[in-house]
């Protein structure tokens, strides 16, 4: 069966990849990652959010490599190697993937609503409504789920300013020394911080949507640099707000952070902080249903609104029953841990297979 | 000779039977004085204008010499002079204020003369988009008018009119009109195809055509906007877009349109460009105030109090002490009072609504607060927001605006702020799906076009906008060469 290839009134402009990417990697992990990988490295974790990016720049190298060689998505680098039918299979678990993904991402953000603003909030009935709004984005297709991407990251950028009330209060020594962990602990911390940067994967799915998709590595590239950054300067700030003693005990620490903002009209500002977060959150599941979808629509052929319902559905039938803190953090660290297999595992696999079956399709050819 | 008129039944032909029955029709008989010919003269009375007949028509048939119906295109005064064989067109003719003219030694023949009975309202200033400065000729009802408008601002041959009937009933020219060197061809025959499309009976107006050719009918917002000054017509088609012009209406049709377009008045263009670009972003800000206001209200009152400061937190509460009812009701019963007023103000003779206004105004509101059924500070926000909403330029915009309020109303009330920022994501995706002829309606701010946002939210100088709009996708994108106006100076030169 040949691909068919997209018509261009569906691809995006390539410079549009760079928010795609970016507002992928930002979502409910900015919330709370310096926790994480303050545990390890203390406050030397910084270093190790540099590390983990320039990683991340190799990653997306390999997966514009494997997109050109086989110039298409993730099935077609399957077929390319191991042939159609177990590259199916193996796109397979990529569907549970993103499911679980998805479901992860609303259920953590909708512990975030429970905590800070409405104890009371139906899990269930909220969920069921960013799901009708992401069905509403997804059979929109892919321009709009990339407009979702677009405006989640535009609208709330000015978020950002906002953790400049915290630097009239932070103490920039607790910074020092710089270095005194070692290596190992370093790269526990880079670990964690990969769950926080991973996103940017997607790209092996939706290469074929690009028009011009080597004009639009810079973009990713670009993108990938610009969340490191923005990573890395929030961790500096965050470290010199808390003292490592209390920071182990801030599950979100950029949430307590803004409650020393103080405007003469607004006090609290997490809570406008909060609900502007789910236009972050939003493109996050959008993306990862439209991938899990367009994965169901390339291995089984059928129609993907059929597999935006069905994931819908899956996510929403699932959620009830992630009811604890336990059960939610469970969740993060499976769902963390597979991202890791996936990206910084697999994808380099996958990298070296494609190099190799080139290798052996010209030495046929020849 | 004597002067001989005649009035005579005749077998009725197919044609004539149902206009038989109109009081307005006539058929009346004559002969020449010169060569005794017998002809008669078909018409409906009612559709002509008689002086036409009079002046024109009549002393030359009766007294010069005229023999056969071909003798008329030189002895009859009129310009659209038109002879066929064809008893099809008899009808047609005779119902858009033709004069039939029979002879009895020529059946096979009809002569046809244009006597149409013009009734043209005179030309008045814009009322919906007035402006200080500019023009002050607005459309009127006449297609023939309108056309004379907009072609006095562009004369040249590059500017095309293509007409259509429309409505089986109300049989409506309506005329399409673009720049054939500038417009895309691809949206003249989406816009061909889909006026050519259109099953409807009577078309009265140009909102019908608004209705019937939109790209999604069931979207609160206008997706071609309607304009009553002929200058922005003219703009607009030397930016390459497509303006349709109905019979009977004042209001021309403007597409493809993007949404920035709806809160962009014409006189932002007479005005120097920081001051337009000011009026802009001020308008822009009504907008955002007039359907967010009253939501924040409701979603911190009813469940974020700890957000206000303590300072302002007590005004509040002073002026809520003593209401009954919950955020969320107070704020529907001011909404909807304004809603009233605005419609009873709206329907009503212009001096009895004004004084409706401020009875509505002053009375009610002051009543109800004294009532205690509304808190002070609500009646100031819902007022405030009532006035934004009329900055809104484009009259159909501003009644979507209004109309969005309550569904972030409902939201508020039901999740807060998170529920206004849900129904916020709602309405940019319902906005990121439309689209206006097939090219999205968000354009330029998603897709993101630097190059088109020179006159969307703000508006830079004339000599920056050397090109046209790209999402028009023109086929001559260069508006003036921009070479000779880069001189740059050094000082002192």
């Amino acid at each position: 069966m040949k691909e068919q290839p997209i018509p261009e009134r569906l691809q995006i402009s390539p410079f549009l990849v760079f928010y795609l990417v970016m507002s992928m990697q930002i979502g409910i992990g900015v919330l709370g990652y310096q926790r994480i990988i303050a545990m390890d490295a203390g406050y030397d974790a910084w270093i190790s959010i540099l590390f983990t990016g320039a990683c991340v720049h190799v990653i997306v190298w390999m997966i514009y490599k494997i997109g050109e060689t086989v110039g298409g998505d993730i099935v077609t680098a399957h077929k390319y190697v191991v042939g159609n039918f177990i590259g199916k299979a193996i796109c397979f678990i990529f569907i549970g993937y993103f499911i679980i993904y998805c479901l992860t991402i609303v259920r953590t953000f909708i512990e975030v609503i429970q905590v800070w603003m409405f104890p009371e909030i139906s899990t269930f009935w909220f969920s069921f409504g960013f799901m009708i709004l992401c069905i509403y984005i997804v059979f929109g297709g892919f321009r709009t789920v990339v407009g979702t991407a677009f405006f989640g990251l535009v609208l709330p950028a000015y978020l950002l300013l906002t953790f400049g009330w915290a630097i009239k209060f932070s103490n920039f020594y607790n910074l020092l020394p710089i270095l005194d962990h070692s290596i190992k602990e370093l790269l526990t911390a880079s670990y964690h911080m990969s769950l926080s940067l991973a996103g940017f994967e997607i790209i092996i799915f939706f290469y074929p949507f690009i028009k011009e998709p080597k004009k639009s590595q810079k973009w990713a590239h670009l993108a990938v640099l610009t969340t490191t950054l923005i990573y890395t300067i929030l961790a500096i700030i965050t470290f010199a707000y808390f003292s490592e003693d209390q920071l182990s005990r801030q599950i979100w620490a950029s949430l307590t952070m803004w409650k020393i903002v103080e405007m003469p009209f607004v006090e609290r500002f997490e809570y406008i902080g909060i609900a502007n977060w789910n236009l972050i959150i939003l493109p996050n599941v959008c993306i990862s249903i439209w991938v899990a979808s367009r994965l169901i629509k390339r291995v089984f052929n059928i129609r993907q609104k059929v597999g935006v319902f069905f994931v819908a559905a899956a996510v929403l039938s699932v959620i009830s029953f992630v009811d604890t803190r336990i059960k939610i953090n469970m969740l993060n660290k499976y769902v963390g841990k597979m991202g890791f297999a996936f990206t910084f595992i697999y994808i380099p696999l996958l990298f070296a297979a494609v190099m190799i079956a080139k290798k052996l399709k010209k030495g046929k050819n020849k | 000779m004597k002067n001989k008129r005649i009035k005579e039944d005749v077998q009725h032909k197919e044609w004539e039977k149902s206009l038989i029955k109109s009081k307005d029709f006539k058929k009346i008989f004559y002969y020449n004085q010169k060569t005794n010919v017998r002809f008669g003269l078909t018409f409906m009375a009612t559709l002509i204008d008689e002086n036409i007949i009079q002046d024109g028509i009549l002393p030359n048939l009766l007294e010069e010499e005229f023999r056969e119906i071909e003798d008329i295109k030189q002895l009859v005064p009129v310009a659209d002079v038109q002879i066929c064989d064809d008893p099809s067109l008899i009808e047609q003719k005779l119902l858009n204020g033709y004069v039939m003219l029979t002879v009895e030694t020529e059946l096979k023949h009809f002569g046809f003369i244009a006597a149409q009975k013009e009734i043209v309202r005179g030309l008045s200033q814009p009322e919906v988009e007035f402006s200080v400065i500019g023009p002050k000729e607005a459309f009127v009802e006449s297609m023939g008018q309108n056309l004379n408008l907009i072609r006095k601002r562009l004369p040249v041959k590059e500017l095309i009119v293509e007409e259509f009937t429309l409505g089986s009933l109300s049989k409506t020219s309506i005329a399409m009109l673009y720049m054939e060197n500038i417009t895309n061809e691809d949206n003249i025959n989406t816009v061909r195809q889909r006026l050519t499309n259109v099953k409807f009976d009577a078309i009265t107006d140009s909102s019908y055509i608004v209705q019937l050719i939109s790209d999604n009918s069931n979207s609160p917002f206008p997706q071609l906007l309607d304009t009553e000054r002929p200058d922005r017509v003219a703009g607009i088609l030397a930016e390459g877009k497509i303006a349709i012009v109905v019979d009977g209406s004042p209001h021309v049709l403007i597409t493809p349109t993007t949404l920035v377009e709806f809160f962009s008045s014409f006189e932002d263009y007479f005005l120097n460009w920081l001051l337009s670009s000011f009026f802009r972003l001020v308008r822009l800000f009504a907008v955002a105030f007039s359907i967010l206001v009253t939501p924040i209200y409701v979603a911190t009152l009813s469940y974020h109090y700890e957000l206000i400061p303590k300072d302002l937190l007590s005004t509040l509460i002073t002026s809520r002490r003593e209401i009954p009812l919950p955020p969320i009701l107070e704020a529907l019963f001011l909404e909807l009072t304004i809603e009233l007023l605005r419609e009873a103000g709206a329907r009503l003779p212009t001096k009895v609504g004004q004084t409706i206004g401020i009875v509505g105004g002053i009375v009610i509101g002051t009543a109800s607060v004294e009532a205690g059924l509304t808190s002070n500070v609500l009646l100031i926000i819902v007022a405030l927001a009532a006035l934004a909403s009329f900055t809104t330029p484009v009259y159909r915009m501003g009644n979507t605006i209004r109309l969005l309020r309550f569904p972030f109303l409902f939201f508020a009330e039901l999740w807060g702020l998170l529920g206004i920022v849900f129904c916020f994501c709602l309405l940019l995706t319902h906005l990121m799906r439309l689209t206006s002829l097939g090219r999205p309606f968000l354009e330029p701010i998603y897709p993101p076009r630097v190059t088109d946002m020179k006159d969307a939210i703000i508006r830079l100088p004339f000599e920056k906008q050397s090109k046209r709009p790209i999402f028009l996708r023109t086929k001559n994108p260069i508006r003036f060469s921009k070479k000779k106006a880069e001189e740059k100076k050094d000082i002192d030169e």
